[in-house]
């Protein structure tokens, strides 16, 4: 048997770690709220919803710096995830009137024809891999729209977002490699938009958003432009297409949600909420404390790691009840897959978006449908078995 | 019923616009301030307010019952 001890001191949250993690996470808020891992160089962990929510709010005692990302997923800072109040605020404005809920409202349509045409030629195509006919491809087609990278690029997105966020844990050279693919990519991509030299320049797309940022005057560095770009590339696309293959995986397994929400489709954005509780793509983010504090009797010292999981503070009784039940009708549900404070997930209102309005279409085209391989797992952006009658 | 929005402590979620879009505008960077005439709550929105504070995640939104 391993004690408790063991499972605290080998916390980790990627791969397959996973498979029973909301497990892990009940243990850990029970025995051991701060918790201590020795994985990727030691950090202190929180698993209970209060803790977390006070770190994200506290500037003072917290800093991003040198990444949020545990383990890091590039060997430079990157904007705006890796940087501290105040320049974060002049970062974030650049693209925040791209999500107001003013802007998005201009993209519904877009979301739901893309979502449409990719349900149906799902169901006509007779494939039932849900991951690439529907969840990935959603995110690629949208984000990388508005982002402003040329239709011709995708094919080779997945790819290099599989080996920088999957396959570091388990290959950190091929991460590396396609962190450097990635950046040479935008290099290149800058110098096309610069130049003008592109169909894309010029439409109001994230790219030229970025390119047009002048920061107390001044435009953004090559460094910083190529810094933000990964991250919006890292950010906008793995993240959306998780957060729908999970709630495609849940709702084939549970049927009378699914009817539910085929018979009431207004209560689908209350579900995906649900699912972003329960299921999230980003299970933790990293921060480092700046000076000697306590955290629930534990003192933690300046200089050390602090990883908040916000999969497991989002399942904390303290907060929900029957939080580890998925459901649909939650109306309470101040969750934190998007974490919170001044680093708030700079795409949350449209992830939700993509997400709401990608289901409602996947569940008026696509009649009931079930898990067709058990085996496939509840988390990552593998494929995804769906048997259905077509 | 009287609505208040702590601005310090709004950060754009926008999940107020959500329950209750008819009490909260938001500025062009997506930060959300209760609609002008709107701060004492009429009975019809009430439950929609009700759950924006719940479900706000900064808790910025506060409630006074009279
Ligand atoms: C369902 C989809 C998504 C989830 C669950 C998600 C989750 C998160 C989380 C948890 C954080 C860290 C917040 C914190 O530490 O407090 C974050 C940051 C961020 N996300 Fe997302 N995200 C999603 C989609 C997107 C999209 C579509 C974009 C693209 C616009 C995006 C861009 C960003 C950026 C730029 C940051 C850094 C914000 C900052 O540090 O100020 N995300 N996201
Ligand atoms: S839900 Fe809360 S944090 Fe979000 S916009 Fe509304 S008031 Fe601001």
């Amino acid at each position: 048997m391993t004690s408790i001890k063991d499972i605290e001191r080998t916390m980790d949250f990627h791969g397959e770690a996973l498979d029973n993690i909301f497990e892990t996470y009940r243990l850990m808020r029970e025995n051991c709220p701060v918790g201590r891992s020795e994985k990727y160089g030691g950090f202190w962990f929180l698993s209970k919803s209060d803790d977390i929510f006070k770190v994200e709010q506290d500037a003072e005692t917290y800093s991003v710096k040198p990444t949020m990302l545990v383990p890091p997923v590039a060997d430079f800072p990157m904007i705006p995830i890796d940087t501290d109040l105040p320049e974060l605020m002049d970062y974030r404005r650049i693209l925040l009137p791209l999500f107001t809920p003013q802007a998005l409202a201009k993209m519904e349509k877009p979301v739901r024809d893309i979502s449409q045409d990719l349900a149906r030629k799902f169901v006509e195509s007779g494939s039932t891999d849900a991951t690439a006919g529907f969840a990935r491809a959603l995110p690629t087609i949208f984000f990388s729209r508005l982002a402003g990278f040329p239709e011709k690029d995708w094919p080779k997105f997945d790819a290099w977002v599989d080996d920088i966020l999957y396959e570091r844990t388990v290959d950190p050279e091929r991460a590396r490699k396609a962190q450097d693919a990635v950046i040479a990519y935008f290099d290149d991509l800058i110098e096309k938009y610069r130049g003008r030299t592109i169909d894309e320049a010029d439409t109001g797309t994230i790219m030229d958003f970025l390119l047009e940022a002048r920061i107390k005057g001044e435009p953004l560095s090559r460094k910083e432009l190529l810094s933000y770009c990964y991250l919006m590339f890292l950010g906008g696309l793995d993240t959306t297409a998780w957060a729908i293959r999970a709630s495609l995986w849940h709702l084939a397994q549970d049927l009378d949600a699914q009817r539910k929400l085929r018979e009431n489709p207004e209560l689908i954005p209350m579900a995906a909420e649900e699912f972003l509780r329960t299921l999230s793509p980003v299970q933790a983010m990293g921060r480092t404390c700046k000076k000697d504090t306590v955290i629930r009797g534990q003192e933690i010292k300046a200089g050390d790691r602090v990883v908040l999981l916000f999969g497991a503070g989002n399942r904390d009784p303290e907060i929900y009840d029957e939080p580890e039940k998925i459901k649909i009708d939650r109306e309470d549900n101040r969750h934190l897959a998007f974490g919170a404070g001044h680093h708030r997930c700079l795409g949350s209102n449209l992830g939700r978006r993509e997400l709401v309005i990608g289901l409602e279409e996947f569940l008026k085209v696509v009649p009931e449908f079930t898990l067709g391989d058990p085996s496939e797992k509840w988390y990552g952006v593998g494929r995804l078995t769906l048997n259905f009658k077509s | 019923m009287k609505v208040l929005l702590d601005s310090h402590r709004c950060q754009g979620h926008a999940r107020c616009a959500a329950f209750a879009p008819e009490t909260f505008v938001f500025d062009d960077d997506g930060f959300s301030r209760v609609r002008e005439g709107m701060e004492d709550v009429k009975p019809e929105n009430q439950a929609g307010v009700r759950k924006a504070c719940a479900n706000c995640p900064e808790l910025a939104i506060s409630i006074v019952e009279d």
